[in-house]
Protein backbone atom coordinates (compact mmCIF):
# COMPACT_ATOMS: atom_id res chain seq x y z
CA UNK A 1 0.00 0.00 0.00
CA UNK A 2 1.45 3.36 -1.02
CA UNK A 3 1.36 6.11 1.58
CA UNK A 4 -0.03 8.48 -1.05
CA UNK A 5 -3.02 6.18 -1.65
CA UNK A 6 -3.57 5.65 2.08
CA UNK A 7 -3.59 9.41 2.65
CA UNK A 8 -6.17 9.80 -0.10
CA UNK A 9 -8.53 7.38 1.66
CA UNK A 10 -7.96 9.10 5.01
CA UNK A 11 -8.71 12.52 3.51
CA UNK A 12 -11.87 11.12 1.92
CA UNK A 13 -13.00 9.57 5.21
CA UNK A 14 -12.40 12.72 7.24
CA UNK A 15 -13.13 15.79 5.09
CA UNK A 16 -14.35 17.92 8.02
CA UNK A 17 -12.87 16.75 11.33
CA UNK A 18 -9.61 18.26 12.62
CA UNK A 19 -6.57 16.29 11.54
CA UNK A 20 -3.03 16.53 12.98
CA UNK A 21 -0.52 15.42 10.34
CA UNK A 22 2.95 14.24 11.23
CA UNK A 23 6.17 15.68 9.86
CA UNK A 24 8.16 14.78 6.78
CA UNK A 25 6.75 13.18 3.67
CA UNK A 26 3.34 12.54 5.25
CA UNK A 27 2.54 16.20 5.80
CA UNK A 28 4.03 17.18 2.42
CA UNK A 29 2.08 14.55 0.52
CA UNK A 30 -1.24 15.36 2.18
CA UNK A 31 -0.74 19.11 1.69
CA UNK A 32 0.10 18.54 -1.98
CA UNK A 33 -2.78 16.16 -2.55
CA UNK A 34 -5.64 17.61 -0.51
CA UNK A 35 -4.78 20.88 1.20
CA UNK A 36 -7.42 21.72 3.83
CA UNK A 37 -7.84 24.22 6.67
CA UNK A 38 -8.94 21.27 8.82
CA UNK A 39 -5.38 19.91 8.66
CA UNK A 40 -2.72 20.95 11.14
CA UNK A 41 0.53 20.35 9.30
CA UNK A 42 3.28 19.64 11.84
CA UNK A 43 6.53 20.53 10.10
CA UNK A 44 8.90 19.32 12.82
CA UNK A 45 8.15 18.38 16.46
CA UNK A 46 8.78 14.68 15.95
CA UNK A 47 6.95 12.62 18.57
CA UNK A 48 4.41 15.32 19.36
CA UNK A 49 1.41 14.69 17.04
CA UNK A 50 -0.42 12.22 19.36
CA UNK A 51 -0.02 14.69 22.25
CA UNK A 52 -1.30 17.58 20.14
CA UNK A 53 -4.21 15.42 19.00
CA UNK A 54 -4.94 14.40 22.57
CA UNK A 55 -5.18 18.06 23.62
CA UNK A 56 -7.46 18.82 20.68
CA UNK A 57 -9.66 15.80 21.38
CA UNK A 58 -10.08 16.79 25.02
CA UNK A 59 -10.70 20.42 24.14
CA UNK A 60 -13.20 19.58 21.41
CA UNK A 61 -15.06 16.85 23.26
CA UNK A 62 -18.24 18.98 23.37
CA UNK A 63 -17.86 20.28 19.80
CA UNK A 64 -19.75 19.30 16.66
CA UNK A 65 -16.70 17.46 15.33
CA UNK A 66 -17.12 13.69 15.37
CA UNK A 67 -13.45 12.89 15.73
CA UNK A 68 -9.96 14.38 16.03
CA UNK A 69 -7.64 12.41 13.77
CA UNK A 70 -3.88 12.05 14.17
CA UNK A 71 -1.97 10.80 11.12
CA UNK A 72 1.29 9.59 12.61
CA UNK A 73 4.35 7.68 11.39
CA UNK A 74 5.98 4.75 13.13
CA UNK A 75 9.23 6.61 13.90
CA UNK A 76 7.45 9.60 15.39
CA UNK A 77 5.05 7.38 17.35
CA UNK A 78 8.00 5.55 18.90
CA UNK A 79 9.57 8.86 19.90
CA UNK A 80 6.45 9.95 21.76
CA UNK A 81 5.23 6.51 22.75
CA UNK A 82 4.58 7.40 26.39
CA UNK A 83 1.72 9.66 25.27
CA UNK A 84 -0.30 6.47 24.87
CA UNK A 85 -0.23 6.13 28.68
CA UNK A 86 -1.75 9.60 29.02
CA UNK A 87 -4.38 8.63 26.46
CA UNK A 88 -5.17 5.67 28.72
CA UNK A 89 -5.52 8.04 31.66
CA UNK A 90 -7.71 10.61 29.93
CA UNK A 91 -9.77 8.32 27.60
CA UNK A 92 -10.50 10.89 24.84
CA UNK A 93 -13.57 9.46 23.12
CA UNK A 94 -13.03 11.43 19.90
CA UNK A 95 -9.37 10.59 19.35
CA UNK A 96 -8.33 8.44 16.39
CA UNK A 97 -4.60 7.69 15.91
CA UNK A 98 -3.78 6.37 12.42
CA UNK A 99 -0.19 5.15 12.15
CA UNK A 100 1.21 4.88 8.63
CA UNK A 101 3.93 2.36 9.34
CA UNK A 102 6.55 2.04 6.62
CA UNK A 103 9.14 0.72 9.08
CA UNK A 104 11.56 3.49 8.19
CA UNK A 105 12.70 7.02 8.87
CA UNK A 106 11.94 7.85 5.27
CA UNK A 107 12.71 11.57 5.38
CA UNK A 108 16.29 10.83 6.38
CA UNK A 109 17.04 8.03 3.92
CA UNK A 110 14.85 5.08 4.93
CA UNK A 111 16.89 3.94 7.89
CA UNK A 112 14.86 1.24 9.69
CA UNK A 113 12.84 2.09 12.79
CA UNK A 114 12.27 -0.40 15.60
CA UNK A 115 8.62 -0.76 14.60
CA UNK A 116 9.07 -4.12 12.88
CA UNK A 117 10.10 -5.60 16.20
CA UNK A 118 7.18 -4.15 18.15
CA UNK A 119 3.51 -5.07 18.40
CA UNK A 120 2.24 -1.48 18.32
CA UNK A 121 -1.41 -2.55 18.52
CA UNK A 122 -0.73 -4.56 21.68
CA UNK A 123 0.85 -1.48 23.25
CA UNK A 124 -2.10 0.69 22.24
CA UNK A 125 -4.55 -1.92 23.49
CA UNK A 126 -2.74 -2.06 26.82
CA UNK A 127 -3.25 1.71 26.92
CA UNK A 128 -7.01 1.40 26.68
CA UNK A 129 -7.37 1.93 22.93
CA UNK A 130 -9.37 -0.23 20.57
CA UNK A 131 -7.12 -1.20 17.71
CA UNK A 132 -6.97 -2.45 14.14
CA UNK A 133 -4.10 -3.46 11.83
CA UNK A 134 -4.35 -3.24 8.04
CA UNK A 135 -2.11 -4.09 5.09
CA UNK A 136 -3.96 -2.96 1.97
CA UNK A 137 -6.34 -0.27 0.79
CA UNK A 138 -9.49 -2.36 1.17
CA UNK A 139 -8.65 -3.15 4.78
CA UNK A 140 -7.83 0.49 5.40
CA UNK A 141 -11.14 1.59 3.91
CA UNK A 142 -12.97 -0.77 6.28
CA UNK A 143 -10.88 0.36 9.24
CA UNK A 144 -11.63 4.01 8.51
CA UNK A 145 -15.35 3.26 8.42
CA UNK A 146 -14.93 1.50 11.77
CA UNK A 147 -13.18 4.56 13.24
CA UNK A 148 -15.97 6.83 12.00
CA UNK A 149 -18.63 4.80 13.78
CA UNK A 150 -16.88 3.74 16.97
CA UNK A 151 -16.13 5.74 20.12
CA UNK A 152 -12.45 6.26 20.84
CA UNK A 153 -9.74 6.29 21.73
CA UNK A 154 -8.94 4.27 18.61
CA UNK A 155 -5.66 3.17 17.04
CA UNK A 156 -5.03 1.81 13.55
CA UNK A 157 -1.67 0.52 12.32
CA UNK A 158 -1.57 0.67 8.53
CA UNK A 159 1.46 -0.93 6.91
CA UNK A 160 2.67 1.04 3.90
CA UNK A 161 5.54 0.90 1.40
CA UNK A 162 8.61 3.04 1.91
CA UNK A 163 8.00 4.63 -1.48
CA UNK A 164 7.36 8.36 -1.21
CA UNK A 165 5.69 10.62 -3.74
CA UNK A 166 7.75 13.38 -5.31
CA UNK A 167 6.19 16.50 -3.83
CA UNK A 168 7.64 19.88 -2.92
CA UNK A 169 8.66 20.92 0.59
CA UNK A 170 5.98 22.70 2.60
CA UNK A 171 7.76 25.96 3.33
CA UNK A 172 4.95 28.14 4.64
CA UNK A 173 5.22 30.11 7.85
CA UNK A 174 3.98 27.88 10.71
CA UNK A 175 2.04 30.86 12.03
CA UNK A 176 -0.11 30.77 8.88
CA UNK A 177 -0.60 27.02 9.26
CA UNK A 178 -1.71 27.28 12.90
CA UNK A 179 -3.89 30.37 12.50
CA UNK A 180 -5.66 28.83 9.49
CA UNK A 181 -6.31 25.66 11.47
CA UNK A 182 -7.38 27.43 14.69
CA UNK A 183 -9.76 29.69 12.77
CA UNK A 184 -11.28 26.65 11.05
CA UNK A 185 -11.77 24.90 14.40
CA UNK A 186 -13.32 28.00 16.00
CA UNK A 187 -15.65 28.55 13.04
CA UNK A 188 -16.87 24.96 12.80
CA UNK A 189 -16.74 23.61 16.34
CA UNK B 1 23.14 39.77 64.51
CA UNK B 2 22.14 37.64 61.56
CA UNK B 3 19.33 35.24 62.36
CA UNK B 4 19.49 32.33 59.89
CA UNK B 5 15.90 31.31 60.71
CA UNK B 6 14.53 34.70 59.75
CA UNK B 7 15.94 35.39 56.28
CA UNK B 8 15.85 38.96 55.08
CA UNK B 9 16.16 40.66 51.74
CA UNK B 10 19.04 43.10 51.28
CA UNK B 11 16.67 45.93 52.13
CA UNK B 12 15.62 44.31 55.40
CA UNK B 13 12.20 43.07 54.35
CA UNK B 14 11.43 39.61 55.69
CA UNK B 15 11.33 36.89 53.04
CA UNK B 16 8.09 35.06 52.45
CA UNK B 17 7.90 31.38 53.28
CA UNK B 18 7.47 28.61 50.68
CA UNK B 19 3.96 27.99 52.05
CA UNK B 20 3.01 31.64 51.58
CA UNK B 21 4.41 31.64 48.04
CA UNK B 22 2.53 28.45 47.17
CA UNK B 23 -0.68 30.05 48.45
CA UNK B 24 -0.02 33.09 46.23
CA UNK B 25 0.47 30.78 43.23
CA UNK B 26 -2.79 29.00 43.99
CA UNK B 27 -4.56 32.38 44.23
CA UNK B 28 -3.18 33.33 40.80
CA UNK B 29 -4.28 30.03 39.25
CA UNK B 30 -7.78 30.53 40.63
CA UNK B 31 -7.90 34.04 39.14
CA UNK B 32 -6.77 32.74 35.75
CA UNK B 33 -9.27 29.90 36.11
CA UNK B 34 -7.74 27.46 33.60
CA UNK B 35 -10.04 24.85 32.13
CA UNK B 36 -7.19 22.35 32.04
CA UNK B 37 -3.89 21.93 33.90
CA UNK B 38 -1.23 19.53 32.65
CA UNK B 39 1.39 18.85 35.29
CA UNK B 40 4.47 16.88 36.19
CA UNK B 41 5.03 16.90 39.92
CA UNK B 42 7.92 18.22 41.95
CA UNK B 43 8.36 18.01 45.71
CA UNK B 44 8.16 21.80 45.92
CA UNK B 45 4.93 21.84 43.86
CA UNK B 46 3.02 19.39 46.04
CA UNK B 47 0.84 22.01 47.74
CA UNK B 48 -0.09 23.59 44.42
CA UNK B 49 -0.73 20.39 42.48
CA UNK B 50 -2.73 18.88 45.34
CA UNK B 51 -4.89 22.01 45.62
CA UNK B 52 -5.54 22.27 41.88
CA UNK B 53 -6.21 18.54 41.52
CA UNK B 54 -8.77 18.77 44.32
CA UNK B 55 -10.34 21.84 42.69
CA UNK B 56 -10.36 20.63 39.09
CA UNK B 57 -10.61 16.85 39.33
CA UNK B 58 -9.65 15.05 36.10
CA UNK B 59 -9.10 18.35 34.28
CA UNK B 60 -5.78 18.59 36.14
CA UNK B 61 -3.82 15.54 35.08
CA UNK B 62 -0.21 14.42 34.75
CA UNK B 63 1.75 14.05 31.52
CA UNK B 64 4.53 11.47 31.26
CA UNK B 65 7.15 13.93 29.96
CA UNK B 66 7.46 17.69 29.65
CA UNK B 67 7.45 17.72 25.84
CA UNK B 68 4.25 15.70 25.91
CA UNK B 69 2.74 18.30 28.24
CA UNK B 70 3.71 20.97 25.71
CA UNK B 71 1.97 19.03 22.94
CA UNK B 72 -1.22 18.41 24.93
CA UNK B 73 -1.33 21.99 26.16
CA UNK B 74 -0.82 23.33 22.64
CA UNK B 75 -3.65 21.14 21.34
CA UNK B 76 -5.96 22.42 24.05
CA UNK B 77 -4.99 26.01 23.24
CA UNK B 78 -5.68 25.42 19.54
CA UNK B 79 -9.10 24.15 20.58
CA UNK B 80 -9.68 27.53 22.24
CA UNK B 81 -9.26 26.32 25.83
CA UNK B 82 -7.54 28.07 28.74
CA UNK B 83 -4.70 25.78 29.68
CA UNK B 84 -1.70 25.94 31.98
CA UNK B 85 1.33 23.70 32.45
CA UNK B 86 3.03 23.14 35.81
CA UNK B 87 6.43 21.45 35.77
CA UNK B 88 9.81 21.67 37.46
CA UNK B 89 12.81 23.31 35.87
CA UNK B 90 14.97 20.24 35.31
CA UNK B 91 12.31 19.13 32.82
CA UNK B 92 12.79 22.23 30.69
CA UNK B 93 15.67 20.37 29.04
CA UNK B 94 13.19 17.75 27.87
CA UNK B 95 10.79 20.40 26.59
CA UNK B 96 13.10 22.76 24.68
CA UNK B 97 12.71 21.26 21.21
CA UNK B 98 8.96 20.85 21.58
CA UNK B 99 8.58 24.43 22.85
CA UNK B 100 10.66 26.01 20.12
CA UNK B 101 9.38 23.94 17.18
CA UNK B 102 5.72 23.97 18.09
CA UNK B 103 4.08 26.66 20.29
CA UNK B 104 6.90 29.16 19.73
CA UNK B 105 7.04 28.59 15.95
CA UNK B 106 3.26 28.26 15.53
CA UNK B 107 2.46 31.23 17.85
CA UNK B 108 0.40 29.31 20.38
CA UNK B 109 -0.10 30.98 23.78
CA UNK B 110 0.92 28.69 26.63
CA UNK B 111 1.66 29.59 30.23
CA UNK B 112 4.12 27.34 32.04
CA UNK B 113 4.66 27.62 35.78
CA UNK B 114 8.11 26.21 36.41
CA UNK B 115 9.38 25.45 39.91
CA UNK B 116 13.05 26.15 40.55
CA UNK B 117 15.37 23.50 41.94
CA UNK B 118 19.02 23.61 42.80
CA UNK B 119 20.80 26.18 44.92
CA UNK B 120 20.57 26.61 48.68
CA UNK B 121 18.21 24.15 50.33
CA UNK B 122 18.44 21.60 47.50
CA UNK B 123 18.95 18.02 48.67
CA UNK B 124 19.54 16.37 45.29
CA UNK B 125 23.17 16.78 44.26
CA UNK B 126 22.48 15.74 40.65
CA UNK B 127 20.12 18.57 39.92
CA UNK B 128 22.35 21.63 40.26
CA UNK B 129 24.21 21.47 36.95
CA UNK B 130 21.14 22.02 34.81
CA UNK B 131 18.84 23.90 37.18
CA UNK B 132 21.31 26.62 38.16
CA UNK B 133 21.48 27.65 34.50
CA UNK B 134 17.95 26.93 33.34
CA UNK B 135 17.00 30.59 32.96
CA UNK B 136 20.03 31.22 30.73
CA UNK B 137 19.16 28.12 28.73
CA UNK B 138 15.59 29.22 28.12
CA UNK B 139 16.75 32.74 27.25
CA UNK B 140 19.20 31.30 24.72
CA UNK B 141 16.25 29.45 23.18
CA UNK B 142 14.44 32.80 22.97
CA UNK B 143 11.70 31.64 25.32
CA UNK B 144 10.17 34.55 27.26
CA UNK B 145 10.29 34.06 30.99
CA UNK B 146 9.71 35.86 34.29
CA UNK B 147 11.12 34.94 37.69
CA UNK B 148 9.64 35.09 41.17
CA UNK B 149 11.47 34.37 44.41
CA UNK B 150 11.22 35.11 48.09
CA UNK B 151 12.38 38.69 47.67
CA UNK B 152 9.30 39.53 45.61
CA UNK B 153 6.34 40.67 47.76
CA UNK B 154 3.61 38.07 47.99
CA UNK B 155 0.88 40.18 46.43
CA UNK B 156 3.21 40.70 43.47
CA UNK B 157 3.49 36.92 43.01
CA UNK B 158 -0.22 36.59 42.33
CA UNK B 159 -0.42 39.68 40.13
CA UNK B 160 2.64 38.79 38.05
CA UNK B 161 1.44 35.25 37.34
CA UNK B 162 -1.94 36.56 36.23
CA UNK B 163 -0.17 39.16 34.09
CA UNK B 164 2.11 36.48 32.59
CA UNK B 165 -0.94 34.50 31.51
CA UNK B 166 -2.30 37.56 29.73
CA UNK B 167 1.15 38.26 28.30
CA UNK B 168 1.28 34.78 26.74
CA UNK B 169 -2.17 35.32 25.26
CA UNK B 170 -1.48 38.71 23.69
CA UNK B 171 2.01 37.85 22.47
CA UNK B 172 0.90 34.47 21.07
CA UNK B 173 3.73 32.40 22.48
CA UNK B 174 4.77 30.19 25.36
CA UNK B 175 5.73 32.11 28.50
CA UNK B 176 7.56 30.56 31.44
CA UNK B 177 7.25 31.82 35.01
CA UNK B 178 10.06 30.49 37.19
CA UNK B 179 8.88 30.06 40.78
CA UNK B 180 11.36 29.65 43.60
CA UNK B 181 9.36 27.71 46.17
CA UNK B 182 12.41 26.50 48.04
CA UNK B 183 13.63 27.78 51.39
CA UNK B 184 15.09 30.99 50.02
Amino acid sequence: MKRWDALGLIADAYPRDPMVVTLGGTTRELAAMRRSPSHLYVLDSMGLPPAIGLGLALGLDDSSFDKVVVVEGDGSLLMGLSTLATIALTTPRKLVVLVLDNGAYSATGNQPTAAAAVDLCAIAMACGMQTGEVRDLEELRAALEWTRTTDGPLFVRAHTDVEAAKVPYLLEDPVVLSSTFAAYVARNR
Amino acid sequence: MFDRDAPHTPRGTKLSTPAERSAAVNAAIEQIDPEWIIQIPSSTLKTIIDAQSARMGPRAFPATREEEAVGIGSGLALAGRRVMLIVQDNGIGNALTALTTFPQAYHIPLLMLVSRRGGLGEYNSMIHTFCEHVEEVSRAAQLRSFSLDGTVPLDEWTRRIVDAHEFARITHRPVLVYLNLMRE
